[in-house]
């Protein structure tokens, strides 16, 4: 009887493993979480598929960036950076979207959890 | 029975949590070279060894800042003539990048900045300058100019350099040297865009790089799967701005015509060995336009490359397209293969 329950035990741990990577696989890749990073530091951790629409300014040593979400998607919306390159990159949120947003002078840098590359050239 | 059963339950799970263990790795980020940087290396060496790398940033930052007057290039461009003593890979550099634009019949000049200032590219102060004006500083550029033996160099007076070309591509290559000396056999660097990639990923995969969509910034238009090579773009779409007229000028410097690049292309990518060489190619590519470019690798053909154009047509040497998957299918099929 013992010997029977143990068995069927270790059984279940197999499939229970087996199942949790098999989900693991075919999880497929969505943009539900962004992370800002301010300085370098992760000051935000946001679940789009949550968030409400909102607007906030981030502030980095003078520096400041207008961060818009809407409809379960965020960019930058206003910045007093000279290049704008953080506004030019659009929405993230997106099935296809997965590229960062960056801004170099206010050291900001939003990045989608889908990135599914190692690398991404621009 | 209960204890050996037990312990059977143990080592399989313990088993099983083995498997999905991750090689050691180390990441690090940084702002540097006016850009934003991350990279990520694996192995048991692989926190120090990324942080000789950073290090090693931060000092090549410190000697090709333009904007830094204390730097190789600060002290060249302020030198009024005279000659300047500078580092080896200061020099190194240059000399390099002179070759380069020899072999690209000038389509990559590091002499370009006094123009690249005067469109406001430096400082955000966006202007269409004066034709008169732009005639005038395009007679101090010219690699032609730069006079280098050893670590002297010598530039006419008003004559500026700007390594934003070659620099982060040279920084990759150093880089990765430092990397593979502590025996780091796989590791990725994203250098602001410039892709430096050692060895392959730990599963003895290819690394998959991304190409930013220049149409849609946020999304990828297709993933290149490399090893040991760098993945350098240079393109229209990033840093631009539109005048008063509505005309979109980018900031890459048609170092012929002193105006930015205007010629039905949006991004050239470069695939290749070193990262120096795909950096200032990229550039060289992007200025010479679809044609030239392709008749220079046609003539190379020591690199791989992929060009987009203005009007979505997409052309990919051979090479590279067995190894890019398109994020839409139909891409691939409008993908014009040169061979």
């Amino acid at each position: 009887m013992k010997k029977t329950f143990w068995i069927i035990t270790a059984i279940a741990v197999i499939f229970g493993a087996a199942l949790l990577g098999c989900l693991n696989i075919f999880r497929k890749p969505r943009v539900n979480n962004v992370y800002i990073r301010s300085g370098g530091e992760l000051i935000y951790t946001i679940d789009l598929s949550e968030a409400e629409d909102c607007e906030f300014d981030i502030t980095y040593n003078g520096g400041v960036n207008t961060i818009e979400i809407k409809d379960h998607m965020i960019h930058v919306k206003e910045a007093d950076c000279p290049d704008g390159i953080c506004i030019k990159t659009g929405w993230i949120g997106g099935e296809k979207s997965t590229a960062p947003i960056v801004c170099l002078p206010n050291r900001l840098v939003i990045e989608p959890s889908n990135e599914t590359s190692d690398g991404r050239t621009r | 029975m209960k204890k050996s059963a037990l312990l059977f339950c143990i080592s399989l799970v313990t088993l099983l949590c083995g498997c999905g263990k991750r090689s050691e790795y180390a990441q690090k980020d940084l702002f540097a070279m006016d850009t934003y940087m991350t990279m990520t290396a694996y192995g048991e060496n692989a926190e120090a060894a990324l942080d000789k790398v950073c290090a090693e940033i931060t000092r090549l930052e410190s000697l090709f800042s333009v904007t830094d007057i204390n730097s190789d290039i600060g002290r060249i461009n302020s030198s009024c003539g005279q000659p300047v003593n500078i580092s080896d890979d200061t020099a190194d550099v240059i000399s390099r990048s002179v070759k380069l634009c020899g072999q690209t019949g000038g389509a990559l000049d590091i002499t370009v900045y006094p123009l690249v200032r005067e469109w406001g590219f430096t400082t955000g102060k966006y202007a269409v300058p004066e034709e008169n004006r732009i005639n005038e500083l395009l007679g101090l550029t010219g690699c032609f100019n730069i006079s280098i033996s050893g670590n002297e160099v010598t530039i006419p007076e008003n004559c500026q350099l700007d390594l934003g070309s070659v620099a982060k591509g040279f920084t990759g290559d150093k880089a990765a040297d430092i990397l593979r000396n502590e025996g780091i056999s796989s590791a990725i660097l994203n250098l602001g865009g410039n892709v430096c990639t050692i060895g392959e990923k730990t599963d003895g995969t290819p690394w998959r790089v991304a190409v930013t969509d220049p149409f849609s910034p946020s999304e990828t238009i297709c993933t290149l799967y490399v090893r040991d090579r760098s993945v350098i773009t240079s393109g229209n779409y990033q840093r631009y701005f539109i005048s008063e007229d509505g005309k979109k000028y980018c900031h890459i410097i048609d170092p012929e015509t002193g105006y930015p690049v205007d010629n039905g292309l949006a991004a050239v990518t470069v695939i290749g060995d070193s990262g120096t060489y795909c950096d200032g190619l990229s550039t060289a590519l992007f200025v010479m336009g679809e044609e030239k470019a392709i008749s220079f690798w046609k003539e190379h053909r020591d690199f791989e490359m992929l060009i987009i154009c203005e009007d979505g047509r997409i052309i990919i040497t051979e090479s590279l397209s067995e190894n890019t998957e398109f994020t839409v299918d139909t891409l691939r099929q409008k993908a014009e293969v040169i061979n």
